[in-house]
């Protein structure tokens, strides 16, 4: 953003002297001097509207009253916001709005933080020249999770605009007109819509209030917690506010963290997991094959002679562990501390396999970084963005939001590569706003790539200085893209050549561009390999290394990130740094001291393999799911079941835990303290709001309970102590909080990719994927994330259950209407693997020749799902089938 | 469907317009001559035309009082009630008509002929007080001629008292003049 040159006007408010930049509007300005123009239309967030009247101020040789939220600041200018004058009309707005608006404070869940009780307060009105009847609107229902309370609408329009603007759903309406205004839906529908929860949080009343918590609480009872959220790797910053150790709401206040104060409905209603009355409460020990209840150090002493035992008999290389990417850094990193040290193995993975590595890996091949070398702020400030397979709207709201600013307020050229194509719905969809926009196959998003690398360089657009400076890798790139003919690449893409190039110019000519990868294909075959080839693209047009500029792989999870950054991956140490690194194993030795294990790591899949032919006996799982995520055909029940001792730390009695030997009770996120690492490496504070659940303890302190038995104690006192242990290993941890200092690429790597390291995979990077048509009548089955949940964790949540309960077969209506089915038809989809029953959604966003069904519900999709990992990463890709779908 | 109805007409309506979005009053306007009021069916299928959300299209109709959200009857009976006919008995012709049909004002006679409704001024502020049913006005009315009005609607469809908006100056003068 350095190319702004910066202009400041002096002007004065109150009397005082301010500077502020041009184009800051009057109210910003004085609130930058701690001076608050009441006010209730404005917001930052919003194009001002100004139709409130209540910021009124005195601008002198200006002769009637301006509205501060819509007046920018000028050279000279004097502002007065306490005269007399303004003080009457202040008055007088309020009493117009309280002629209207019922004194039912005490019922209001917004009473207590209300703007107009605070500017009633103020302007300390006691009587109303108004003896008129006041307005009442019909109550009607307004949705299941957020309620209307039209009597108490001041018609600022804020969640009308706030819906629009920077939601970009534009699902309410302020119907009627004058003082009968009210937000409505669509007629006498129900709210359909992303319920991100934005009015709600930004109503200045109580009109629009949320139902999760309607009446059980006065926000002065309220107890707060700043926490991060744990349902994708954006990393919101909420606040849990509790009442007693119980959850009453969520919320983030405006500017806060690094999503600003905005949530998604995952964030801002689905919150009451870590209450669920299904939540594990004490350690449950297998007895007579069945789970029966035991105390913590019955539990503990029986793992530590177990593990004792098989160790003795097997050694440590029959022992391996898999943690979730959801658990704190502390977790992670004691859980790596253990079984390297404790248990004397390598033998550990987490969740960030299922496809952040691959990310990670393209990042570190071509790069020498394991992070974003950009932060949210370079999203919003790109002249170009290019999306490949994220569905960013469902799998990373918030991002998602980033990017809608950049189109929507600054005029970025949003170019989409995605599984889903431009269509009004009741959920935002970002390809509606792509200036150039690709429907990709699922399984084929390499191939737009390499259309848009095919026009790069057919326009000409090849920075000429990475030519001058590695000519064999522009020429091998350009030779390679030349032989892929430009029918077969129309043929694989849906897009015409003109198209392609069109979006490959408006890609090269921006001054700042930004490419985000989301789980489309990180979760596909082939998926490091299309995110290096990405690198490519920004390395040809010579964005690669420039500020404002790169590649961000979207990680999925919470601390997808942070798993791997704490060396919880089979191939990585903390920090990450290779396991095969002698200079790293030997800087961990000294901290540790103690020698590392000299076994090599094994993958998700690989441990599973080894525990199915019987060389790993013993299983560590905290928090990880492979039985209800991994499909049928990968035989994780069958492995596990063969396992001699299962440990798992969990929440819930998952498909995993109902295995287990042992199942210890852990905490959630919102019962315990430590630090997650979001999708661009920003390092931030979990708080804990709650008392842990029964007699759950979190991750860290049952493995460090279990290393002292085990005769090698990793204690720690709190988690805080864990924190400076990583501190000491780990660089990036040092400041928390919302601080981006990206890291810079690591120019020696890059040297190499374009010399030499780019040509080993160079011919199967830049072929076309082998032709998979689906068979005629078949479908191709995309199972995928919804906006209403993460993973399974959040169908305990009963907030977004109400929203999402069960899983549905979305189609595109041109193959509904070919199979001759209907919105809720039931449905039979079948493979060679098996088949099931579903219903049906029919979907405009939904392209052609596919069928998506949320990964949530997957219990009986995972049966027609294959497995297979990637041969490079080991990351298994099981999102995408064929299926036949039979009405029923 | 009024995609495939008045496709070139629909088309064309677009081609007058840089922004999609500005099409919507004359799309509202073409479905409420099409079923006499803008169905909820009619309001998804412009917000699909014009990629807005139905929620987009509804907020606009319900801000312009000439657009009906509701059915309504064979012949829309619009009085005005602005100051120039309520000074000449425009309440007396709203109370009139009340008796004479056995509805108020935003109601519909059981047989689904009338509807009553009130509104301002109509620009015929010389010869009130004065209706406009469909797209006719009737003006100077007595409780005589709204009876014979009313009458003929009922029995022919029409009726011969009708005059074109902007009566004024009144015929009889005209052709003095003439």
């Amino acid at each position: 953003m350095a190319d702004v040159a910066i202009e400041t006007v002096t002007l004065t408010i109150d009397g005082v002297p301010v500077t502020a930049l041009k184009g800051t509007l009057v109210i910003e300005a004085a609130r930058q001097m701690g001076v608050m123009i009441p006010h209730f239309c404005y917001h930052p967030k919003l194009k001002p509207d100004a139709n409130c009247r209540m910021c009124v101020v005195e601008i002198e040789k200006v002769p009637k009253l301006q509205t501060s939220c819509s007046t920018p600041v000028a050279e000279g200018m004097v502002v007065r916001t306490a005269t007399t004058v303004v003080n009457e009309a202040h008055k007088s707005i309020l009493e117009f709005i309280l002629a209207n608006h019922p004194l039912d404070c005490p019922v209001c869940d917004q009473g207590g933080r209300c703007d107009l009780q605070d500017f009633s307060h103020e302007s300390t009105p006691t009587t109303s020249r108004f003896v008129e009847v006041k307005r009442i609107f019909q109550k009607e229902y307004f949705s299941p999770l957020i309620e209307t309370e039209m009597n108490r609408c001041v018609q600022c329009l804020r969640c009308v605009r706030y819906c629009d603007e920077v939601m970009d759903v534009k699902a309410l309406a302020p119907s009627g007109r004058g003082t009968m205004t009210e937000i409505k839906h669509f007629s006498i529908h129900e709210l359909d819509c992303e319920f991100c929860g934005g009015c709600v949080q930004i109503c200045p009343v109580g009109a629009i209030t949320s139902r999760l918590s309607m009446y059980e609480f006065r926000p002065w009872m309220l107890k707060r917690a700043d926490t991060i959220c744990t349902y994708c790797g954006d990393g919101c910053q909420i606040t849990i506010q509790t009442k007693e150790n119980e959850l009453i709401e969520v919320n983030s206040s405006h500017g806060a963290g690094r999503n600003n104060g905005d949530l998604c409905p995952r964030g801002f209603f689905g919150y009451h997991v870590s209450t669920h009355p299904d939540r594990l409460q004490h350690p449950l020990i297998r007895r007579n094959g069945a789970l029966v209840q035991t105390t913590w150090e019955e539990a503990l002493e029986f793992i530590a002679e177990t593990c004792l035992s098989l160790k003795l008999a097997h050694g440590p290389t029959a022992f391996a562990g898999l943690i979730a990417s959801r658990c704190t850094n502390e977790d992670l990193y004691v859980f790596q501390k253990f079984m390297r040290l404790v248990i004397g193995t390598n033998q550990l993975d987490s969740s960030a396999r299922y496809g952040h590595i691959n990310g990670v890996r393209a990042l570190l091949r071509v790069q020498g970084t394991h992070r974003w070398t950009i932060a949210f702020e370079d999203i919003v400030s790109a002249h170009a963005l290019l999306l490949v397979g994220t569905n960013i709207t469902e799998t990373n709201p918030i991002t998602g939001l980033k990017v809608k600013e950049a189109v929507k307020k600054r005029g970025a050229v949003l170019v989409t590569v995605e599984a889903l194509q431009p269509a009004i719905g009741t959920i935002s969809n970002i390809t509606n706003l792509a200036a150039h926009h690709v429907t990709a196959h699922p399984e084929r998003f390499g191939d737009a790539v390499l259309g848009l690398i095919k026009g790069v360089v057919e326009e000409g657009l090849v920075d000429p200085s990475l030519t001058q400076r590695a000519p064999e890798y522009v020429k091998a790139i350009s030779e390679a893209v030349r032989c892929l003919p430009w029918s077969a690449i129309e043929q694989a893409t849906g897009s015409t050549s003109s198209a392609l190039r069109a979006a490959a110019r408006a890609f090269a000519d921006a001054p700042r561009a930004v490419i985000l990868v989301g789980q489309g294909v990180l979760r596909a075959p082939g998926g490091s390999g299309v995110t290096t080839t990405l690198l490519d693209l920004l390395l040809l047009t010579g964005h690669h290394g420039r500020p404002g500029c790169g590649l961000a792989p979207l990680a999925e999870e919470n601390n997808d990130q942070g798993a791997v950054e704490m060396g919880t991956v089979a191939e990585f140490l903390p920090g990450p740094g290779d396991l095969t690194d002698q200079a790293v194993r030997e800087r961990i030795a000294g901290l540790w001291k103690e020698e590392l294990p000299q076994t090599p790591g094994r993958t998700l899949m690989e441990i599973l393999d080894d525990a199915r032919a019987g060389t790993v006996k013993v299983l560590f799982v905290v928090g990880e799911n492979p039985v209800g995520t991994l499909p049928h055909a990968a035989r994780a029940k069958e492995a596990l079941e063969r396992l001699e001792l299962l440990v798992c730390q969990e929440l819930f009695l998952t498909e995993t835990a109902a295995l287990a030997d042992v199942v210890l009770p852990a905490c959630s996120y919102a019962e315990k303290s430590g630090t997650f690492t979001n999708t661009e490496g920003h390092v931030q504070s979990v708080r804990q709001a709650i008392e842990p659940v029964g007699e759950s303890r979190p991750d860290w302190e049952i493995l460090s309970a279990l290393s002292v038995l085990l005769g090698y104690p990793i204690e720690y006192r709190e988690p805080r102590e864990i924190l400076k242990e990583i501190r000491s290993l780990i660089s990036g941890y040092g400041l928390l909080g919302p601080a981006p200092i990206p890291p810079r690429p690591d120019a020696a790597v890059v040297e190499g990719y374009l010399k030499k390291g780019f040509a080993e995979d160079v011919t199967s990077r830049y072929s076309l994927s082998s032709s998979t048509d689906r068979q005629a009548g078949n479908l191709t089955l995309v199972v995928a994330q919804s906006l209403f949940h993460s993973g399974k964790l959040s169908t305990r949540a009963k907030g977004l259950l109400e929203l999402q309960k069960a899983g549905a077969l979305a189609l595109n209506p041109a193959d509904a209407t070919l199979l001759g089915i209907a919105e809720g038809d039931q449905v039979r989809l079948s493979n060679a693997r098996g088949q099931m029953t579903t219903s049906v959604q029919v979907r405009d966003r939904v392209p052609e020749g596919q069928a998506v069904f949320p990964e949530h519900f997957d219990q009986e999709v995972r049966r027609l799902l294959s497995v297979s990992p990637d041969p490079q990463t080991g990351a298994p890709y099981f999102k995408t089938t064929q299926v036949k779908v039979e009405k029923v | 469907m009024l995609l495939e109805k008045y496709t070139d007409h629909i088309n064309e309506i677009l081609s007058r317009y840089p922004v999609r979005r500005s099409a919507l009053l004359p799309l509202l306007n073409l479905a409420q001559r099409e079923d006499g009021y803008v169905s909820e069916s009619a309001m998804k299928e412009i917000a699909r035309i014009l990629r807005l959300t139905p929620s987009q299209v509804y907020e606009v109709v319900t801000f312009y009082t000439m657009l009906n959200l509701k059915p309504i009857g064979k012949f829309h009976i619009q009085v005005c009630r602005s100051l120039m006919c309520a000074l000449v008995g425009s309440d007396t012709l709203v109370g009139w008509l009340q008796a004479r049909l056995g509805i108020r004002p935003r109601e519909t006679t059981p047989d689904r002929l009338f509807t009553l409704s009130t509104v301002e001024c109509l620009a015929s502020c010389g010869t009130g007080p004065m209706m406009q049913v469909n797209e006719e006005y009737y003006e100077q009315l007595t409780e005589e001629k709204v009876d014979r009005i009313l009458a003929d609607l009922k029995r022919d469809g029409t009726c011969s008292l009708k005059s074109g908006p902007f009566m004024f100056p009144q015929p009889e003068l005209q052709q003095v003049k003439r």
